[in-house]
């Protein structure tokens, strides 16, 4: 069985963000990396069919500048055999349909039975990459997965719906997942495969081999939302609570 | 009269009584060494370990804590009974090698007797009152051990065997000595410097001389044979430490207290890290159980055996040592139980105590390490988290590593990227960086250094976590990245003087980083402000306030600080009222070994304990010198309801608060 696992390297949400020079994403100064939340399900659940099968194979792709290399290699430590990075600086800047189409002209060279995705990207959360890949692949989709099983070339996997209900969906391999929480708790890679991972084959492939589309969304502008008046809760004696919601509303309303 | 006694009386000096007492000897001694090669055998399961530089220096460590009960007498009651017995029966020991070399060596080769006269008064006097002693003190401890026994004191059948045959020995050495003085000494001035065997010869006195004779010779050969069994079983029973202990003062670590052994993790043919089985572990620590006597006071001691959670240092010494000498293929983790090793806060306190010098939380440790590089596991998912965070933005909490240097906005602190010429580098860590609550530890430091004309710089966003919590939770591979970063940092700037406020910092930029090549001269800021206070550089006022002072675990056990910390209180005009459990006997706030990363899930709460003994003392203010502790004891007065009764503070804070204008 031949596996894929296609990751993205996102910012900490905790980080300080700006809106970069452009004015089109955001600015990658004083950003901390790591790998997108429910990528880390779809790698997790990647090792663990593989260790199901015992005879798989399962490879790692990443698109992004030198730095994605970091995500593709925890995903190495946590259980891949072998890692693709697509190098592009302008990542960034790709719609969701140049991102599959990237993906599904390398997957194309060689058959995977298998292809997990994350739900979505926490930083620009489209949701669309898995499904477009699929799509170009001619493969089944399923998505939100939060249960997956397999035996003998069967899936069956469970959907998140809305308002908490779950669907099982029964499907016939090769299929795409794209993993939401809930899905597995990813393991902690153990000192020896970090180690082993290192010395794991990683190919770098430049973007221009694979980008065969032209960009069909263009960023015109990215802002912070703007800052509503937000609320003030006064706490203390209730008589100074009193006096100062009075001084309050004399200087900014004119209520009073 | 010549003040002497004849050697062998009644019982004979020539090759009937001396062929099978020598051979009989040498047979028992024999056993004993054969048990110890049996034992020696199975400490070498473990990995090597050396622990033998400085011999001599070693040796007069031996000497001072074995011969002068140096650690034993730390706990007064059954330490002291222990000591004086010991003492009692080294002179006894001592008293009959005395008279084996005058009666079979210098007597019959050179014809000299030197138990005689003045020297044999004292001899007699002293080995009499060393008798009693022994006999008293250990009827106190069989008291101790099977009458009224203390929570905790295990007794098992090498108890029993080991207190009946030293009364034994005891008593009939009496037996014979009664005899013995009312035949030959009874209304001689001899006798009176026997005071106790002169009791037993007179209430022997009316058996008349061929009863006491027989008496006399009979117990001699008993009192022989208990003594022979009492050689022969050292190996075999817990009288082994008699070895085994002060073996281990001389084999005890010379690094710094509590250190763990850095590991080589670009070791390309180390196929497993941390201790899985027994023979993952050293020597030492299998040699550790051999050494332990049971005396329960690390258990005491332990905050987390204190708050009904599953450890007890003594219990993990103690299965290393079954599983080695037992089943030596069982898993060490499963059979010392992973709740028992996340539980540990690594405080030291049993390690501190330990009798013969165990180290313990080495132990702990590299089972965690295991645990953790093995199979990747942490004590909770809560954990699991904040070495993610860790891993991404150089602290636990999980903030964006670029704010670290933002509490100080405003504050006369230069970043050593824009300004590298300064007095100190302040280490902040991440509690005083990020916390609320120890931002103002932060700040209050930094106003007490320029308040003393002190140029500070900090890292900023170049300052990861220094990486203690997850070292002690076994995460060496992130500890040693950690300091890979901000060991390059800091040599990048050449930093001369690194001050922190957090205990834990200190300790690892001082201690651990030299493992990793790092030398600069480090400071916990208690020491840094004393030598300022000293120099009359800063001026405190002094307003008398009533206060009690914990000791964290790292600047006191680790490191020894006691005195920095309560020489500024009292520059400060505090009237110190000390907890019971203060300076080494402290009691840990729970949040060592990581545990400030992990929930307390387990038993009731370490904090609540300790601000409960704070509370105890009435003063209404516990100050420590951890931002660890700090978050403890504010959780703490929340747990046990001290809201107003008791306020923690940090020194730095109430410092800073007394600054002279």
């Amino acid at each position: 069985m031949k596996i894929l696992v296609c990751i993205k390297q996102v910012p900490d949400m905790e980080s300080k963000f700006r809106i970069n020079g452009a004015g089109t994403w955001y600015d990658e100064s004083d950003l901390a990396w790591r790998i997108n939340e429910y990528d880390e399900y779809a790698v997790e659940q990647g090792v663990r069919l593989k260790e199901q099968v015992g005879e798989a194979e399962m490879v790692v792709l990443s698109i992004g500048p030198d730095r994605v290399k970091e995500v593709i290699k925890k995903a190495l430590a946590m259980g891949g055999d072998r890692g693709v990075h697509v190098k592009d600086d302008a990542a960034f800047a790709k719609d969701s349909f140049e991102i599959a189409s990237i993906v599904a002209e390398y997957a194309q060279k060689e058959s995977f039975d298998v292809i997990f995705t994350g739900m979505q990207s926490q930083d620009r959360a489209s949701a669309q990459v898995g499904v477009f890949l699929a799509e170009m692949l001619g493969l089944p989709s399923v998505t939100t997965i939060v249960d997956f099983s397999y035996a003998d070339g069967t899936v069956t996997a469970s959907r998140e719906l809305e308002g908490g209900l779950k669907a099982v969906v029964k499907v016939a391999t090769p299929a795409l997942f794209t993993c939401q929480l809930g899905l597995n708790t990813p393991r902690y890679p153990t000192l020896p495969n970090i180690m082993k991972a290192k010395k794991k084959e990683l190919l770098t492939v430049e973007v221009a081999e694979l980008l065969k589309v032209d960009e069909r969304l263009e960023t015109s502008r990215v802002y912070f939302p703007e800052r509503k008046g937000g609320g003030l809760v006064l706490e203390g004696d209730v008589g100074e609570v009193a006096d100062r919601l009075i001084a309050i509303l004399k200087e900014k309303t004119t209520v009073l | 009269m010549e003040f002497a006694r004849e050697i062998y009386w009644n019982i004979g000096h020539d090759a009937p009584v001396l062929l099978p007492m020598y051979l009989l000897s040498l047979a028992a001694m024999a056993i004993a060494g054969w048990g110890f090669w049996l034992r020696i055998r199975v400490y070498r399961q473990g990995k090597p370990a050396v622990r033998t530089a400085d011999p001599a220096g070693r040796l007069a460590l031996l000497l001072k804590d074995a011969l002068g009960q140096v650690k034993v007498l730390r706990v007064p009651g059954a330490g002291t009974a222990h000591a004086l017995f010991f003492w009692g029966f080294a002179l006894l020991f001592i008293g009959t090698l005395l008279i084996m070399a005058q009666a079979d060596f210098t007597d019959p080769l050179f014809g000299l007797r030197f138990l005689k006269g003045n020297f044999y008064k004292a001899f007699s006097l002293v080995l009499d009152l060393a008798g009693a002693v022994s006999i008293v003190m250990l009827l106190g401890l069989l008291v101790r051990r099977f009458i009224v026994r203390p929570a905790g004191l295990e007794t098992k059948r090498d108890d029993v065997v080991m207190h009946a045959l030293l009364l034994l020995i005891l008593a009939t050495g009496f037996v014979i000595e009664g005899a013995r003085m009312a035949v030959t000494e009874l209304g001689t001035p001899l006798a009176s410097w026997s005071p106790v065997g002169l009791v037993f010869a007179q209430t022997f006195a009316g058996l008349g001389e061929e009863g006491l004779k027989t008496l006399h010779v009979g117990t001699w050969w008993l009192h022989f044979a208990l003594v022979l069994g009492f050689i022969g079983l050292i190996p075999f029973t817990k009288f082994r430490h008699i070895f085994t202990t002060p073996a281990n003062y001389f084999l005890v670590d010379d690094g710094p207290k509590g250190r763990l052994s850095t590991l080589d993790l670009e070791d390309d043919t180390a196929e497993s890290f941390g201790a899985a089985h027994v023979s993952d572990l050293s020597w030492k620590d299998i040699f550790d159980a051999d050494a332990c006597t049971q005396c329960k006071r690390c258990q005491d001691r332990c905050p987390a055996h204190n708050t009904d959670k599953p450890l007890s240092p003594m219990k993990i010494v103690n299965q290393i040592g079954e599983l080695a000498f037992g089943s030596p293929g069982n898993s060490l983790i499963d059979t010392c139980q992973k709740e028992a090793l996340w539980a540990c806060t690594t405080c030291l306190a049993c390690q501190d105590i330990c009798p013969a010098s165990i180290e313990h939380v080495s132990k702990i440790v590299d089972m965690r390490r295991h645990l953790v590089l093995m199979e990747g596991e942490f004590p909770g998912e809560e954990v699991t988290g904040a070495v993610d965070a860790l891993e991404v933005n150089g602290n636990p909490l999980g903030m964006g590593y670029a704010s670290r240097g933002d509490w100080a906005a405003g504050l006369p602190v230069v970043i050593l990227a824009e300004d590298a010429e300064v007095d100190i580098l302040y280490f902040v860590g991440c509690y005083a960086s990020f916390d609320k609550r120890n931002q103002a530890v932060a700040r209050s430091f930094v106003q007490l250094c320029a308040a003393a004309g002190v140029k500070v710089g900090i890292l900023g966003k170049e300052e990861k976590c220094c990486g203690e919590p997850v070292r002690k939770l076994g995460n060496e591979y992130l500890y040693q990245s950690l300091a890979a970063g901000n060991i390059e940092q800091m040599q990048n700037y050449g930093v001369k003087k690194i001050v922190t406020t957090c205990p834990h910092c200190f300790n690892t930029l001082s201690r651990d980083y030299r493992d990793l090549g790092f030398a600069v001269e480090v400071e916990h800021y208690t020491v840094f402000l004393e030598g300022l206070v000293e120099s009359g550089r800063l001026k405190l006022q002094t307003e008398p306030f009533s206060a009690t002072y914990h000791d964290s675990c790292t600047l006191g056990r680790y490191n020894d600080i006691y005195g920095s910390p309560r020489a500024l209180l009292e520059a400060a005009g505090c009237q110190l009222v000390e907890m019971d459990r203060h300076r080494a006997e402290s009691f840990c706030c729970g949040a060592g070994g990581g545990r400030i990363l992990a929930e307390e899930k387990l038993g009731s709460r370490i904090s609540v304990k300790r601000v409960q003994m704070a509370a105890e003392t009435a003063a209404p203010m516990l100050v420590s010198n951890c931002p660890f502790c700090l978050t403890m004891f504010e959780d703490g007065v929340k747990g046990a309801e001290l809201d107003g009764r008791l306020i923690a503070k940090d020194l730095a804070e109430l410092l800073a608060a007394r600054i002279q204008p």
